[in-house]
């Protein structure tokens, strides 16, 4: 006959085998599938291991409430993730059986730092498809504009961040205007992604109408970020076609959204002083570009004024000094031209000097000369004189008058006068 | 050189030259003279030119403040 047990037996014997044959208890590796809360706070799950999408293994399991208190707390400040469904875990639990509920797995504790490890891996895995598709740094690679005033804002209208940036703006103190255009998006829970992505996309359809795009959280819990470490959104801010700055307001590591928009803050307000600041730095370097330009002109002109005026001088001073140098050399030709002059023209009075001195001697020796010529010839012309001759004892003879040189000049008859030295006597020819 | 073709720049440029003539070519009275008077007349071209320079830009500049 067969032994015949209870069912309470059975499950005792159960019991009984578990606790003699296992540990007290096990680190498990699993993920959350459900997870639902009694009045009483206790925390009832199931914990499933996956592959791809099949379920490989399935378990029951509780968190009392006084455990769950304490660990999902301290496994929030720690991963910045509250415990829900999806997330993998490692967990202490103490495998029970219950006559009535069957086996189950109690959680005594969650090791925060594998799902740290596992969201890193995840994270990585993200940040490298981005990387491999090529946009990862895209939208870093835009160029903030100088001067962003139409801005695109993705953001819960209700939350205290969006709040606090809109006034923040429109308060400025330097008064600068900004065109702000707010795009509803729930942004966190399991809809925020595609709220999000919608609100991208929403945007985009008027793309031309911004300088800037704006994601905000803030306020609110500050938990639950899962959303900003998405492939989906992650894509849209890294292909986005105008600059993404976020002030998703955490104080963890920086989301993936953080790490592929273009600029990445840590809250609202520091996104609406980032804002004002860049505006102010320009109206600042503008500013200082007017100073530069003033200095610079005035140099110039002072600059030049100085130089034209040394110019002016100088060309003064130099066509003087030319003209003083044409002058003096003109004095000394005109120098040299008179004492030249003086030279000669003495040369040429003593040469009339001379001529003249000898002019004068030859003049009188030639007159002496000729004087003593003259008496030579004064003294022959005495002897040849007829008186002379007549005293001699020569005598003229005349017929009418004219000297008779020769006999046959005369025939019988003809009268003569003869003239002596001392007188005239008339006589005939006898033959 | 007519004056409308003239600039500032073009004026510095034959002043220097003009200079340089003077003091390198010795340049006998009439080229002095023909020197001079092209360097006077560029010289006052230069100063109405920086004259009315200084008063465009101030009266622009204080369009900004």
């Amino acid at each position: 006959m067969m032994e015949q047990l209870s069912l309470l037996d059975l499950n005792n014997r159960i019991k009984d085998c578990l606790k003699n044959n296992l540990e007290d208890s096990y680190w498990v590796v699993s993920e959350i599938g459900e997870m639902r809360f009694n009045q009483k706070g206790h925390c009832y799950l199931e914990l499933v291991e996956k592959k791809d999408d099949e379920i490989l293994a399935k378990n029951r399991a509780t968190i009392w409430s006084y455990t769950y208190r304490n660990l999902s707390g301290w496994f929030e400040s720690l991963t910045g993730q509250t415990l829900k469904p999806g997330l993998k875990i490692l967990s202490n639990v103490v495998v029970s059986h219950h006559e009535v509920y069957g086996m189950s797995l109690n959680i005594k504790d969650i090791d925060a730092s594998y799902t740290l490890g596992e969201r890193a891996k995840k994270r990585l895995e993200i940040l490298n498809g981005l990387k491999e598709d090529g946009i990862s740094d895209m939208n870093k690679d835009l160029p903030l504009p100088v001067v962003p005033q139409r801005i695109a804002i993705i953001a819960s209208s209700t939350s205290a961040g969006y709040l606090d940036f809109i006034t923040q703006l429109e308060n400025n103190t330097a008064g600068y205007a900004f065109r702000i255009t707010h795009f509803q998006a729930i942004m966190q829970g399991s809809e925020a992604e595609e709220s999000i992505i919608k609100a991208i996309l929403d945007v985009n359809a008027h793309i031309e109408g911004y300088d800037l795009l704006v994601i905000i959280r803030g306020g609110g819990a500050t938990l639950d970020l899962e959303c900003f470490d998405t492939y989906g959104l992650a894509s849209h801010i890294a292909q986005f076609p105008i600059p993404v700055i976020t002030g998703i307001g955490h104080e963890r590591d920086e989301t993936i959204a953080d790490i592929v928009a273009n600029t990445s803050l840590k809250t609202p307000t520091a996104v609406a002083e980032f804002l004002i600041s860049g505006i102010k730095d320009f109206e600042e370097s503008i500013d200082s570009l007017y100073a530069e330009i003033y200095e610079y002109v005035k140099n110039t002109l002072k600059e030049n004024r100085t130089h034209l005026e040394y110019l002016s001088k100088h060309i003064k001073y130099i066509s003087y000094n030319t003209l003083k140098s044409h002058s003096a050399k003109l004095s000394a030709l005109s120098r040299g031209i008179q004492s030249a002059a003086n030279g000669r023209k003495k040369v040429l009075e003593t040469l009339v000097q001379n001529y003249i001195q000898s002019i004068k001697l030859n003049t009188i020796r030639y007159l002496d000369l000729k004087n003593k010529d003259l008496k030579n010839i004064s003294s022959s012309i005495g002897i040849l004189d007829p008186k002379s001759v007549l005293k001699r004892g020569y005598s003229i003879i005349r017929k009418e008058n004219k000297i008779i040189k020769s006999a046959r000049d005369l025939k019988e008859g003809d009268l003569i006068e003869s003239e002596f030295k001392d007188g005239k006597k008339s006589s005939k020819i006898l033959n | 050189m007519a004056k409308n073709d003239l600039s500032y720049q073009k004026a510095m440029d034959e002043l220097e030259a003009i200079v340089k003539k003077i003091e390198q070519n010795e340049p006998d009275v009439d080229e002095l003279n023909d020197m001079v008077v092209r360097a006077v007349e560029l010289v006052k071209y230069c100063k109405t030119k920086l004259k009315t320079t200084e008063e465009q830009i101030n009266s622009n500049l204080e369009e900004l403040d």
